[in-house]
Parts: C-alpha cells; sequence; structure tokens
C-alpha cells in the first residue's frame, strides 16, 4: 500500500476518537469539571489521574476529553458558516462578473487585509461575547478566503463547453450557477471546508489561550492551555494533553483535506 | 557506423495494465517508418519508452540496440539518458508547450550543443537556415513567432545534437494544414541531408500513406499488421487496417455512408486472451476470441487469424449521386456584413461576413485556425456579441430553438456533476417536451436506454459526442450548429458520428452548419460551402463546385495541403 493511501486510515483514527468524545463526553467523563480542592495538583502518574490534575483538582485528562466538544464545534461551524457565505457571494461575483464582482471582490480584499486574531480579539472585547460571538466574528475572518476560492472555481467552470451549453438552452442564470455549477465547486469547497475547520481550531485555541471564548468553568483545550501557565512547574501534563491534541486533530484534518482534495483533482483530470 | 536502431520485445506496463504487448521495431538510416494507431493504441508510449520519458508508475521491459550499443530497457529509464539527446531525439506534437515560454529560441535551440559551439553566431545561423528559419528568430521569444515556426524552432532544438534518430510524436497535429505540408516537406528534406531515421507517431493516414517507407498499425497496445509504405493500406490484410482505410472520409467524392468500425478502442489491459480486435471485427470466429494471433509473414506481416485476402470481395462503396444543393428554399437565416472584433486593437475577427442558411440546408464553413469561422458560429447562437452587421432569422421562435450547438471536445461538453438522462431531460424541457422521451432521444444517437442512469466520465469520446448531440436536438432547433464535432475523436468513431449527423438531419429535417478544418470530413456532410480566412468569406458555392473548380487562391491552396488523398 502506497504512503498516500494511508492517509485515510492514519487520520481517521484519531478524528473518530474526538468524534466520539465530542458526541459521548457527558457518558464518557460524567464528572469532568468535579472540583476536588483537597487534592490540588498533582504530576502527572498520580493513581487515578495519567496526567495529572489541576489547581482545582480536576482530572486533566477527563477535562481534556469533556473540552473536545467546544474545541472542535465551533471549528465546524466557522467552516461551514464561512463556505455558506463564500458559496453564496462567490458564486454570484465568478457568474455575473461586471460591477457585482467588483463589489465583492474589494469586500473580500478588505476583509482579507485585517489581521484576523486581532480583530476577533479587538470586537469579542468589546462587545463582551463569548464562545457564540468568537464564533460569528471568525465566520466574517474566514469567509474572505472562501469567497475568492469559490470565485475561481466558478470562473473556471464557466468558460467550459458544457455551461455555453446550457445558455444556449436559454436556462435561466440561477439555474445555471446553482444546478450547473455549483457540484462541480463542491468536492473543492469540501476539501478547503476542512482546511478550515483545522485553521479554526487552531484559531478558536488560541483566542481562548487569550481569555475570549468560552465562559470560565467550561473545559476547553484552549483554556486549559492558558491554565497550565501557572502550574507548569508542578504539572507538566497540563500543558502537553491539550496542545498534542490540537496538534493532532488540526493536522489529521489538514492531511484529510489535503488528501481529498488530490482526490478530487485527479477526477477531475480523468474527466 | 549508423546502422539504425532496433527494438526488441518492448512491453510497456501501467498501473492498470498492459499497454504494449510485445513489440519490435527496426528503424534504418534514411527511412521514415510511420507507427500509426489511434488512441490509446499505445503509439506514443512506444516512443515515450524509447526514450525513458515513461510517466512514473509506467514501466518499460524489452531490449534496444543502436549501432554497437545494447541498451536493457528493464533496467530503467536511466539507462537511457546518454542516448537520448545524442543518438535518439524527441519531436512533440505542441510547439505551444515543448518549448520555454521564458527562454530566447536561440537559447533554446543551443542548449544541447557542446559549450564552444554555444556562443557561436555562426552556428546557431546555420542551425536557424536549416529549418528555414531567419537569425532574428535567435533573439525572439516563443509567443512572437506563430505555430508552425515554433515548430520549426522545436526541430532545430531536436536536431542539435545531431541524433541518428528522430522520434517525431504527432508532429504536425497541431498545425493548420497548410503549414503541416511544409513541416512534412522540411522534415522530409533534413532527413535525406542528415541520412536519419525518422519514426513519425500519427494518427493521421494520409500523412503515414503519403510519407511512410514502412507503415506500423498498432491497435490497443499491439502491432496488427506492418509492410512497406502505401500497400499497408492499399492491400490491408488486417480487418482492422482496412476498417481504418475505409472509415477515413475520402475528398474526391461523397459517399452515402462512411464504412464505420463498430464500438470504440479498447484498453489493451481490457483485452486478456484472443485478438485485440477481435470484439469489433465482422470476420471473427470463436479462434479469433480465444486465441491470440502472432505476427506472420516477410516483407508485410499481419496478425490475424482469418486476414483479408485477394479472394475476399471488397468492401462496396457507394458514392452518393443524389446530393444536390438545392438552390431554392426558404431562408432560416441570414448574416448581413457582420464584422466583430475583440479589442481595439487587434485585427477584425469577422469581417463583412454574409451568409445564409436555408431551411432543411447542410452547409460547411472550412478555415484554419483564425479564419473567424468558430467566431462566426458564436455570434450566430448569441454566445458572442459583434460590433456591425445584421443576423436576421427567419423564424419566429425562442433563440434556443433556432438554434443549437455541439462542440469539439466532448468531455467538456457534459456536466460531469449531471446523469445523461438529467442533461437530456433537461433540454428535452427547454422544448416543452417531456422527459419520457429521453430513452428514444438516446435510440436516436444510437446508444441504449440504460445510458440515461449513467454520468459523462464513464463514456468514451464518441459516446458523449453522441450524447452532445442528443441534447442539442431536444428542443428541435430548425439549425444545429457543429464546430469541429469530429476532430478530438479518432478516425472509425469519427465515421460513426459523420453517419449519425447525416441520418439525424435527414430525419428531423433540420439545417446543419458545420464547421470544420477538414474538408473530407466536411465533403461528406454538406452540399454547399464557404471558405474562411482572416475573417473574411473568400469563397462559396456547392460543395462540388469548389471542390472542381476553386477560385480563390487560398482555397486552391487549401486543397492542395491535404496529404495522401
Amino acid at each position: 500500500m502506497s504512503r498516500r493511501a494511508l492517509i485515510p486510515i492514519v487520520t481517521g483514527i484519531p478524528l473518530a476518537m474526538i468524534a466520539i468524545f465530542v458526541v459521548a463526553s457527558r457518558w464518557i467523563v460524567p464528572n469532568a469539571t468535579r472540583q476536588d480542592i483537597m487534592t490540588g495538583v498533582t504530576s502527572p502518574g498520580t493513581a487515578g489521574h495519567l496526567f495529572g490534575t489541576d489547581q482545582l483538582g480536576r482530572d486533566i485528562t477527563q477535562l481534556a476529553i469533556a473540552g473536545a466538544g467546544s474545541a472542535v464545534v465551533g471549528p465546524i461551524v466557522i467552516a461551514l458558516g464561512s463556505m455558506m457565505i463564500g458559496i453564496m457571494l462567490g458564486t454570484f461575483a465568478g457568474y455575473m462578473g461586471g460591477w457585482l464582482d467588483l463589489l465583492l471582490s474589494k469586500y473580500a480584499d478588505l476583509l482579507l487585509a485585517l489581521p484576523t486574531t486581532l480583530v476577533a480579539l479587538v470586537v469579542t472585547g468589546l462587545i463582551d461575547g463569548g464562545y457564540w460571538v468568537t464564533v460569528l466574528v471568525l465566520i466574517m475572518l474566514f469567509s474572505p478566503t472562501d469567497i475568492r476560492m469559490v470565485r475561481g472555481s466558478v470562473i473556471a467552470q464557466s468558460g467550459r463547453p458544457y455551461i455555453e451549453s446550457a445558455k444556449v438552452l436559454g436556462l435561466g442564470r440561477l439555474r445555471i450557477m446553482f444546478r450547473h455549477i455549483l457540484p462541480n465547486v463542491l468536492p473543492v469547497a469540501f476539501s478547503t471546508m476542512l482546511l478550515n475547520v483545522a485553521f479554526a481550531l487552531v484559531s478558536m485555541s488560541a483566542l481562548s489561550f487569550l481569555g475570549l471564548g468560552v465562559g470560565p468553568g467550561v473545559p476547553d483545550w484552549g483554556r486549559q492551555l492558558s491554565d497550565s501557565r501557572d502550574l507548569l512547574d508542578r504539572n507538566w501534563g497540563s500543558l502537553v494533553l491539550p496542545a498534542t491534541l490540537i496538534i493532532i486533530t488540526a493536522a489529521a484534518i489538514n492531511l484529510l483535506g489535503d488528501w481529498l482534495q488530490e482526490r478530487f483533482e485527479e477526477r477531475s483530470v480523468q474527466r | 557506423m549508423n546502422r539504425g536502431l532496433y527494438l526488441s520485445n518492448l512491453v510497456v506496463t501501467g498501473p492498470t495494465g498492459l499497454i504494449v504487448t510485445r513489440m519490435d521495431l527496426r528503424l534504418e538510416p534514411g527511412q521514415t517508418v510511420a507507427l500509426v494507431g489511434e488512441s490509446g493504441s499505445g503509439k506514443s508510449m512506444t516512443a515515450k519508452a524509447m526514450t525513458g520519458l515513461l510517466p512514473r508508475g509506467v514501466t518499460a521491459t524489452g531490449t534496444l540496440q543502436l549501432d554497437d550499443i545494447e541498451v536493457d530497457l528493464a533496467l530503467g529509464p536511466q539507462v537511457l539518458t546518454d542516448l537520448r539527446g545524442k543518438h535518439i531525439s524527441l519531436l512533440l506534437q505542441n510547439p505551444f508547450t515543448s518549448l520555454s515560454p521564458v527562454h530566447r529560441c536561440g537559447e533554446q535551440i543551443t542548449a544541447a550543443l557542446a559549450p564552444d559551439l554555444r556562443r557561436s553566431k555562426d552556428e546557431i545561423r546555420r542551425r536557424l537556415d536549416e529549418v528555414d528559419l531567419p537569425e532574428r528568430v535567435a533573439r525572439q521569444y516563443p509567443f512572437e513567432l506563430s505555430g508552425g515556426m515554433r515548430q520549426r524552432v522545436a526541430l532545430a532544438a531536436s536536431l542539435a545534437s545531431n541524433p541518428q534518430i528522430l522520434i517525431g510524436d504527432e508532429p504536425t497535429t497541431a498545425l493548420d494544414v497548410t503549414t503541416q505540408r511544409e513541416m512534412l516537406d522540411l522534415l522530409e528534406r533534413i532527413q535525406g541531408e542528415r541520412d536519419m531515421a525518422l519514426l513519425l507517431i500519427t494518427h493521421d493516414l494520409g500523412i503515414a500513406r503519403e510519407r511512410a517507407d514502412r507503415i506500423l498499425v498498432m491497435y490497443a497496445g499491439r502491432l496488427v499488421e506492418l509492410g512497406e509504405g502505401a500497400d499497408v493500406f492499399a492491400h490491408a490484410q488486417h480487418p482492422y487496417t482496412a476498417g481504418l482505410r475505409d472509415s477515413d472520409p475520402p475528398l474526391k467524392h461523397r459517399l452515402v455512408e462512411l464504412p464505420a468500425i463498430a464500438g470504440s478502442v479498447p484498453r489493451p489491459s481490457e483485452v486478456a486472451v484472443g485478438c485485440v480486435f477481435a470484439p469489433r471485427c465482422d470476420r471473427a470466429d470463436h479462434r479469433c476470441r480465444t486465441d491470440t494471433p502472432e505476427l506472420i509473414g516477410t516483407t508485410s506481416q499481419v496478425a490475424c487469424w482469418k486476414p483479408i485476402t485477394k479472394a475476399d470481395t471488397p468492401h462496396l462503396i457507394q458514392i452518393a449521386t443524389d446530393v444536390q444543393a438545392q438552390n431554392t428554399g426558404t431562408d432560416l437565416v441570414v448574416v448581413k456584413a457582420v464584422s466583430k472584433r475583440f479589442s481595439p486593437s487587434a485585427p477584425l475577427a469577422l469581417d463583412n461576413v454574409d451568409i445564409s442558411i436555408r431551411l432543411g440546408e447542410a452547409v460547411g464553413i472550412v478555415g484554419e485556425s483564425g479564419s473567424g469561422k468558430t467566431t462566426l458560429a458564436r455570434c450566430l447562437i448569441g454566445l458572442e456579441s459583434f460590433e456591425s452587421g445584421d443576423i436576421s432569422w427567419m423564424i419566429n421562435a425562442p433563440m434556443a430553438q433556432r438554434a443549437q450547438i455541439v462542440f469539439q471536445d466532448p468531455t467538456s461538453a457534459l456536466n460531469p456533476a449531471m446523469t445523461i438522462g438529467a442533461s437530456l431531460a433537461e433540454a428535452l424541457g427547454v422544448g416543452q417536451r417531456d422527459k419520457s422521451e429521453v430513452p428514444a432521444l438516446l435510440q436516436l444517437v444510437g446508444l441504449p436506454a440504460e445510458y440515461a442512469r449513467r454520468r459523462p466520465h464513464g463514456l468514451s469520446g464518441g459516446e458523449q459526442q453522441r450524447v452532445a448531440i442528443a441534447r442539442a436536438i431536444a428542443p428541435k432547433p430548425k439549425l444545429l450548429i457543429c464546430d469541429e464535432p469530429v476532430s478530438s475523436l479518432d478516425v472509425s468513431v469519427q465515421a460513426q458520428i459523420l453517419n449519425l449527423m447525416n441520418s439525424i438531419i435527414k430525419e428531423l429535417g433540420i439545417a446543419l452548419l458545420f464547421i470544420t478544418h477538414d474538408l473530407a470530413v466536411v465533403r461528406q456532410v454538406v452540399s454547399r460551402v464557404y471558405v474562411m480566412n482572416n475573417g473574411r468569406v473568400v469563397e462559396s458555392g456547392t460543395m462540388e463546385n469548389v471542390l472542381l473548380s476553386p477560385q480563390h487562391e487560398y482555397t486552391r491552396q487549401l486543397f492542395s495541403s491535404v496529404a495522401g488523398k
């Protein structure tokens, strides 16, 4: 088996595990957030605590399992949301051209010129937002790349004979855009979306590390990282576990996205 | 010293199976050998195996012998690095991609020269002179040159190392017919001067017939027949060679129906046992399907259990005599003084064009690339606007029911994400017809009704073009425009599609506008023709008259460049 053929397996196993954590963490680790002040900070390997505990006595492992939800759900919503904006605006901009294209492209350029993390920081800080405000802000900030990507693919498809045939048949613009062009753009959009999930995961973690995002007490990898700063000298596990999880998840999604993209490209070449 | 090249027992294997099966090839100095075959026959892979340029995942075995050097191909492409360039050179099809866009032509020609010659002005001049190019070309970039000139630069570059063997992989296919002839003449002259062996890989039977000393016919990865020059076709023994010859449309006369080979070329890996051609052969019997025939014979060889002999009655070819251009009839569309420019600085793409098409009439537009023939079609159908002039339709119908179009490349003509049934149903809907007519429509273009559930990418090029034709006729247009509808198809499939188009326009009584560069093809379909050059209609008339007594200089030039017909 070639190395490329191994990618879906190698990435699938950790992703499947994370998915199980997201869906079933409340049954796997029902007491993840239970505090035990008496225990306090313990180092990895302490009886019953593989990665030790934090200053509130919470088990790092259980906390990380419970934190999978907020770490993954937000990014998925961000990627989906920004791709929906990308598909709507990108398809119109790419197919209609003219002033609409100019306007939408300039809008995308403008958003693209903003430093993503900084804007998210300022906005969420200003309106005192929580998790979902951060998600919303990131959707806005992620959308310009998606608009551009979809626009480019739509333009590439628009010149192809099958679209010209559809025009000659006198089909309406909306029908050509959404029935003929869009299905041929979706495969690329899907793999881009996966890559966005990975990127959003890192962004979200960074924001909650900086104290924005989930509220206090809610399990979250980024927040765990942030908390670990104070107890590094006593429990290195509190840093290593969430950091590793972030890296593995992001890398696995990235690899899978790349792999899918290659597959789609091969298929379109064969056509 | 120069004793030519001997390739023996070549086997090329790709990721999905065999590409070329056990083939021998001899190239002698001063000789031209044509390797003829359709797409997927393995002819290009043979050239790539001989030059060590096989793509990743494709391997070759066999022996290549050149003078005293013997190379075992199984050792990998690196064993050929020394031979390639120095002794064997390759000239590729597309001069637009085979030359580097960022280097001057002079540099590209001299790259393979010895370092002391590389800077010599005289040497570059001599090299350019050999391919009939002026000295200034050395300082120009490829994009500044015409296609024909670019291919000359590519030729000069591949000759730089003074090879004994030159392999031309479809070296003139990307060129216009008039340029094609010049290029072939040039190749022939240089080959004579250098006493070089030339392996000409081509799908064009005319070129092979006219230029080759020996012709090898390949089919699905196998050599099926070989022999001396034009004899191979004139006295074809293999049913495939005969079929290929017969399905190549003649220029001299119009046939009632082109003899076509049913089906399409299989992949070599699809044919496990028996003769590779058996599934499409009307002479095949049980043995053909179970035992693989070997090449037998001396000067001419054939791999066939039931070769065609002189005793066989030749295929009857019926010449159509009843095709008369109608002089009267109601006009369907009249194009008057239409002009178009793509940008203010560009020359006119259409210059005062006048044409007319009558109801139910088959009209051709013939011209080379840049003649404006496609632009005119796109203006007619509304895909392109024009600056001045007038296109008036004499019927009262929505645009979609006036005219429909079939494009050149069938692979991108159908939406890859839609089933064939959905594509056709949509087109039927435009003509207020019900989707229950899909099976009948498929049947009309010679496809089984089950194809409605399939998607385009599983179909062969010929089948895709049939679907494209079905979609075009679905709204019941009064005019069917076909823009080079058969130029990207194999010869044997081309005949099927031409027959289909003839029968469809007859059955539906619709008018046809057939746009092509290929005179022999248009001959088989239309009764009246317009010849276009540089955006202008230079000649028009009935097909017969234009053919028999061309008036315009350009038309004469076009006719005289058609190879081997």
